[in-house]
């Protein structure tokens, strides 16, 4: 199983608005970002994981979505 | 009994020692902070502030208990204040400042329809989610960088 991965551009942080991840302030010279945040959405476009760290210095690492992927389709 | 006083003094070496590995426990962070094993948990960091706390710690107690021998009264209580401003910094950033995170309390949640967007992609190309989705769904990262 491939992976493809695709750079999208939120410059305006309009998406992450719509999914409620601004982070007001954190980034460089206090700009708003987004905080750390990932999700599985499946074919059907429901969320089926969700990740939404506690700390920012913490993020999902691509084994522990593997296993999440792998537990679903099972 | 060598209790005269030695015009040889020795070199009170933990002080100095102690104190560039304390302060290498602050200034290193950046480069830990690349891998997750010494990101995750900063045990890298951690230690290095312990072993130049024991160390200074052992500076300090020649400095005090033996003054004709060593030498470090005041240089080395300058050094042990710093190096606990810099440990003071470094927890406060670490088990503080890098837990403050939104509640995004109105995220999507398992089960729920992703909300749909069309974002540009590196080449300027709009890409839609619902494009992403087949035939094996999507992880969607928010990436921000290290901040």
């Amino acid at each position: 199983m491939g992976f493809n991965y695709r750079f999208l551009s939120d410059e305006n942080a309009e998406v992450i608005r719509r999914y409620d991840l601004l982070h007001p302030g954190a980034g460089p010279r206090h700009t708003d970002i987004a905080r750390p945040a990932e999700f599985y959405i499946d074919s059907g476009g429901i969320v089926q994981w969700v990740n939404l760290t506690g700390n920012i210095a913490v993020r999902a690492r691509p084994e522990e979505a593997l296993r999440v992927i792998d537990a679903l389709k099972q | 009994m060598a209790d005269k006083i030695d015009m040889n003094q020795k070199w009170n070496w933990p002080l100095w020692i102690g104190f560039a590995v304390a302060i290498a426990g602050l200034f290193s962070y950046p480069l830990f902070a690349q891998y997750p094993l010494t990101r995750d948990f900063p045990w890298a960091n951690l230690l290095l502030f312990a072993v130049g706390g024991i160390l200074l710690g052992a500076g300090l107690v020649r400095a005090f208990g033996r003054p004709q021998l060593y030498h470090g009264k005041i240089f080395g209580s300058i050094f042990a204040v710093l190096a606990l401003l810099a440990f003071g910094f470094f927890a406060h950033e670490i088990f503080y400042v890098h837990r403050q995170v939104p509640l995004s309390a109105q995220a999507p949640r398992v089960g729920e329809n992703a909300p749909a967007f069309t974002l540009p992609d590196q080449n300027g190309k709009r890409v839609a989610l619902a494009d992403l989705l087949s035939p094996n769904g999507a992880i969607l990262i928010f990436y921000r960088g290290h901040w």
